[in-house]
């Protein structure tokens, strides 16, 4: 199954800018099967008998979500299509309009018209300006084709797409502070329960389901659930977009199923480390990933809640000894000072607190005062903050401390 | 174009909020305070509330910028590729400092990743975008606004 391609199977083989590309190569066929032989419940349930688990990072069941919002009786719901990328050394889903925004595209109609919303929204990070072109433009195509608008495909499906650019906030990638955003408020989180599945964009049911997520739905249609629930890890199946950078030898967007190790994604997938240069850990998932030494490589990777090291958007940071790792502190408390939304104190103060400290670290000037206040902040940030966001600020420092043991170098 | 005309291109509903402010500074720079009241009026909303958005996102600017604004990117793949070493560049060739917004002519700040990973260094004037960008190319783009 190892040599499964769904998301990037058509990469580099059809150009972004034509549909009928991606139509000659059995494009569009899912949801010509889900207009004409299936109801919206019959795709749920294959949805959730793939196991499919959300892309975004934190790895909720998209079936169960779907079946929330489709299960609500409320006659007006929304769509939202979460490409808001900006968790740092994430490009997957720039990467997939990059190479096939239709294959999106198509997931999205599907994934709006089964939860029963009339429209869809694509919340696209506002710094993405050539992508928005290349879904504008597979947007005019599609709907030459009739496959969204008014009586997709002859059907009594309607459904309207529309692309709302954000505008440079790390936090608008949280569902709560991505749906405050195109209400037209400032992007804070905002207190769940309720959930958006309940309680939404302009108060209705709202499923918001990230970009890669959402280009597995085509394929889950048309194989069906049990066939996708073969691929990769039992907990948690299906195939996963890894972005690899740092001291690898092929850096770059790879598709591998979940449940392969760290190791292997290096050495198989990135061809290795960088000659002439030496492993010393990597970061999984973004600046508010874990990091990992040479003994945790062969961790298998899943969404799986027991899995030790999260997953989150898929990228893996390979860092190699002769690195600077004060400028590396200094970037991950900087990012979480700089995207904290200032809801709530422990997180705006926290992060400040954080930075401070990093940049008497990286001057030498660091006192014993600070390394107790270093584990105060530590602890607060990991367990009072509003969001999540505020939570994972912590854990690569946390980490840099425990595993890397930076305060006694 | 004037305020008026933008603010004719949205229908005046909330979701419309955030994309007209973007357009407004797009075309003007930022927003200043008679035109976030004008784009308050305009949604049937206040000024402290138009105010609360615009101060919010870093694609929106409420004070007026420098000719030049040069972003460099400060996430964990471009600090990993040295991008400290650019920013001290450019501090040492501008005689600024990162992070000091109160001059005229340039401002130097950094910023969260724009995933572009691969492709870094990544800096960025004026919304152009520079990759791989090494310490000692950066006096060649600085030339090109000074």
């Amino acid at each position: 199954m190892d040599n499964t391609k769904i998301i990037t199977a058509h990469w580099g083989k059809i150009d972004p800018l034509k549909i009928s590309d991606y139509i000659e190569l059995g494009g569009f066929l899912s949801l010509e099967k889900f207009v004409e032989h299936m109801s919206p419940a019959k795709a749920i349930a294959e949805i959730k008998k793939a196991g499919l688990a959300g892309r975004g990072g934190a790895g909720f069941q998209t079936g169960q979500k779907m079946e929330m919002v489709a299960d609500n009786s409320a006659h007006e719901k929304y769509f939202i299509c979460n490409l808001e990328e900006s968790e740092p050394g994430t490009y997957k889903d720039r990467m997939i309009v990059d190479h096939n925004p239709h294959l999106l595209l198509e997931g999205l109609v599907i994934s709006a018209l089964a939860v029963g919303a009339h429209k869809a929204y694509i919340y696209i990070n506002g710094n993405y300006t050539t992508q928005k072109e290349l879904l504008e433009a597979a947007l005019v195509q599609a709907r030459q084709k009739n496959f969204w608008g008014p009586g997709i495909l002859g059907s009594r499906y309607d459904l309207d797409i529309e692309i709302f650019s954000g505008a440079g906030a790390y936090i608008c990638g949280e569902e709560t502070a991505l749906i405050n955003s195109i209400e037209g408020h400032r992007g804070e989180p905002k207190i769940r329960p309720p959930f958006p599945t309940e309680t939404g964009l302009f108060g209705k049911p709202t499923c918001v389901n990230n970009a890669e997520t959402l280009s597995n739905i085509p394929w889950i249609i048309l194989h069906g659930g049990e066939k996708y629930a073969k691929i990769g890890a039992e907990c948690s199946p299906g195939m996963k977009l890894y972005i690899l950078g740092g001291a690898v030898k092929k850096p770059g967007v790879v598709e591998a199923p979940t449940g392969v190790t760290i190791r292997q994604l290096i050495e198989k997938y990135g061809g290795g480390v960088t000659p002439g240069k030496y492993f010393w850990f990597a970061q999984i998932g973004g600046a508010s990933g874990k990091l990992v030494l040479e003994n945790e490589l062969d961790i298998a990777l899943t969404f799986s809640r027991d899995c030790p090291i999260p997953l989150g958007s898929g990228s893996i940071l390979v860092v190699d000894k002769s690195a600077n790792i004060y400028d590396l502190i200094l970037s991950w408390t900087e990012f979480f000072r700089r995207e904290s939304c200032g809801k709530c104190v422990p997180c705006r103060e926290g992060t400040f607190r954080l930075h401070e400290i990093a940049e008497r670290l990286q001057d030498g000037k660091i006192s014993d005062r600070d390394k107790e206040a270093l584990q105060d902040i530590l602890w607060t940030l990991e367990n009072t903050t509003f969001c999540p966001l505020g939570r994972f600020s912590a854990t690569a420092m946390r980490d840099a401390v425990e595993k890397l043991d930076i305060l006694n170098d | 174009m004037t305020i008026e005309k933008i603010l004719l291109e949205f229908s005046p509903v909330a979701e419309n909020i955030l994309p007209a402010l973007k357009k407004i500074n797009a075309d003007f720079g930022f927003i200043d305070k008679l035109n976030a009241q004008k784009v308050a009026d305009y949604f049937s909303t206040s000024l402290s509330k138009i105010y609360e958005t615009a101060s919010f996102y870093d694609a929106i600017n409420i004070q007026k910028q420098p000719k030049v604004t040069i972003k460099v990117c400060f996430s964990t793949h471009c600090a990993l590729k040295d991008a400290a070493k650019i920013i001290t560049e450019i501090e040492k060739i501008l005689q600024i400092k990162a992070g000091d917004t109160n001059r005229l002519n340039f401002k130097l700040e950094r910023i969260s990743c724009l995933g572009r990973c691969g492709e870094g260094p990544i800096v960025v004037v004026n919304d152009k975008i520079y990759e791989k960008v090494t310490v000692g190319s950066v006096r060649g783009i600085l030339e090109e606004y000074m």
